[in-house]
């Protein structure tokens, strides 16, 4: 099935440096909120698979998972430290009146 | 600017200052030398994840085994340094051969402290620090068999939760009163003894094992206290000592490990010291300190191969580790020998807490247990090196960022 942007939660949910997880058709993806510009990915730390939108510190674009210390930018998943190795999937994200669309 | 960096120890400190001396365009030779036979790897999931059969070796790995001779680094892996001559500039390796440095990194890290206790060379006693360790232990983990963990330290206590994921009977025995007495106090040390017992360990506290017994293979633990424990095997893990042997007449400076400044430098120039070897400067907490952990070892490694280029960068990060037992999640920042006060966060007697360790009402260190978050942001007041309201400290309503903009 082709990807297509899918209707989640409402931009309200996801507050100015702050961060949420939904399930959006199976796959649990964390949103975060840079200023106002929303940023998608995959929950799932890649080190040891702690929930980023629960364990996860932002600061800025980078989201620090707290249970092991790896950062990755939230813009492109790219890995800044270790011990993860291996970049977390980014979804794009629009907004549609108050609620956030993501494409899975 | 050196023609032939070498890298004595293919640690993840070694390995990891390899790596950046290509990054940061090195232009010489780069050697990494190691005693193990396999490509660096990392240590941490050993006592956990690795042990329990959960993740293959590959996923331990620095970097892929191709990755070294595709950037330029030379590897001599199974072969054991035995010298270094730092006069005359070279290594010396337990095959003879010499190579050369202008630019030299001991990175050769801690091996297991060793017990002179009759019997620790009967087959199914085990220590752990190798892939090769963990194999063979790992090799015995079947559940119901009945296994003895001498030693309640972070090894220990990953070991002993380890065991019990897997099914077998475990007992832990430790001189001390808790486990991780020394590091963490009583009242942290009783709490985590605690939760050990709810997931079936018996321990043994403030007893040492006098012999192990069997007639070929181990089968019974005999304590000083009196107690004769059977069992199907034992895993000593009584920590670890700086492996300096090779430093023996060099005329570098020994002192538990190899004593380095802030920047990896030791008493003799061109030659650098980075990870569990290292008895480093730090700049934060004014001392000499040496740290046995993932962190330091990737960061510190990092930072000598700088230095080795020419720059001078200070290293001055805040010790932090994890210990992942059973499900919880065991955080450590900062560095503490002794505190005035013990400043809890949430409750102590709960699976969710941050005790931080305070002298002259600064947070010197923090631990953890299920606050993941708590100990990242208490490490920019560790850092800070400043008084810091106890009273907010302790109140789990106030976000532990906002204390760190307070004056």
């Amino acid at each position: 099935m082709a990807a297509e942007f899918v209707t989640t939660i409402k931009t309200s949910e996801v507050p100015v440096g702050g961060l949420a997880a939904i399930d959006v058709r199976g796959t649990r993806i964390a949103v975060a909120n840079v200023g106002g510009t929303y940023y998608a990915f995959d929950d799932a730390c890649t080190h040891e698979q702690c929930s980023l939108a629960e364990e996860g510190d932002l600061a800025g674009t980078t989201i620090t998972c707290t249970c092991h210390g790896s950062e990755f930018d939230v813009r492109t998943g790219k890995v800044l430290a270790p011990p993860a190795v291996l970049p977390v999937t980014v979804y794009r994200v629009r907004v549609e009146g108050d609620v956030l669309q993501i494409e899975v | 600017m050196a023609q032939a960096y070498v890298i004595v120890g293919a640690s993840l400190a070694g390995a990891t200052a390899a790596i950046t001396l290509r990054e940061e365009g090195a232009g010489g030779a780069v050697t990494l030398i190691g005693a193990e036979s396999e490509p660096p790897y990392e240590r941490p999931p050993l006592s956990k994840a690795y042990l329990r059969g959960e993740v293959p070796f590959d996923k331990a790995l620095v970097r892929p085994p191709t990755f070294y001779a595709e950037h330029g680094i030379d590897t001599i892996f199974g072969t054991r340094a035995t010298r270094i001559d730092a006069a005359a500039r070279f290594v010396e390796l337990d095959d003879h051969r010499r190579v050369s440095f202008d630019a030299l990194l001991i990175a050769t890290g801690a091996r297991n402290r060793r017990v002179a206790i009759p019997g620790a060379d009967l087959e199914g006693v085990y220590s752990l620090r190798t892939v090769q360790d963990a194999d063979r232990i790992r090799a015995e983990m079947t559940a119901g068999r009945r296994a003895v963990v001498v030693g309640m330290g972070f090894i220990g206590s990953e070991v002993a939760a380890s065991l019990r994921q897997q099914g077998l009977e475990v007992v832990a025995i430790d001189p001390s009163k808790t486990p991780l007495f020394r590091v963490l106090g009583e009242a942290v040390g009783q709490r985590l003894a605690d939760l050990h017992r709810a997931h079936g360990v018996r321990t043994i506290f403030e007893d040492t094992v006098a012999a192990f017994e069997g007639t070929r293979r181990v089968a019974h633990v005999v304590t000083n206290g009196g107690l004769r424990l059977d069992c199907d095997l034992v895993i000593v893990g009584i920590g670890v000592e700086p492996a300096v042997d090779l430093l023996e007449a060099s005329g570098i400076h020994v002192d538990n490990g190899v004593v380095v400044d802030q920047h990896c430098r030791t008493n003799i120039d061109g030659i650098y010291a980075a990870g569990d070897v290292a008895n480093h400067y730090h700049p934060i907490f004014d001392r000499q300190i040496r740290v046995e952990h993932w962190q330091n070892a990737i960061k510190q490694g990092a930072i000598a191969a700088r230095n080795m280029l020419g720059h001078a960068v200070a290293y001055d990060e805040i010790p932090w580790f994890w210990s992942d037992q059973y499900d919880w999640n065991l955080q450590y920042a900062g560095f503490h020998t002794k505190w005035e006060q013990l400043v809890v966060r949430g409750r102590l007697d709960s699976d969710s807490f941050l005790v931080c360790y305070v002298n002259d009402g600064r947070i010197d260190a923090a631990v953890g247990l299920n606050r993941a978050k708590d100990v990242r942001r208490v490490m920019p007041l560790i850092k800070a090196r400043r008084a810091v309201h106890l009273e907010q400290l302790q109140d789990d309503s106030v976000d532990l960022r906002s204390l760190h903009a307070s004056p």
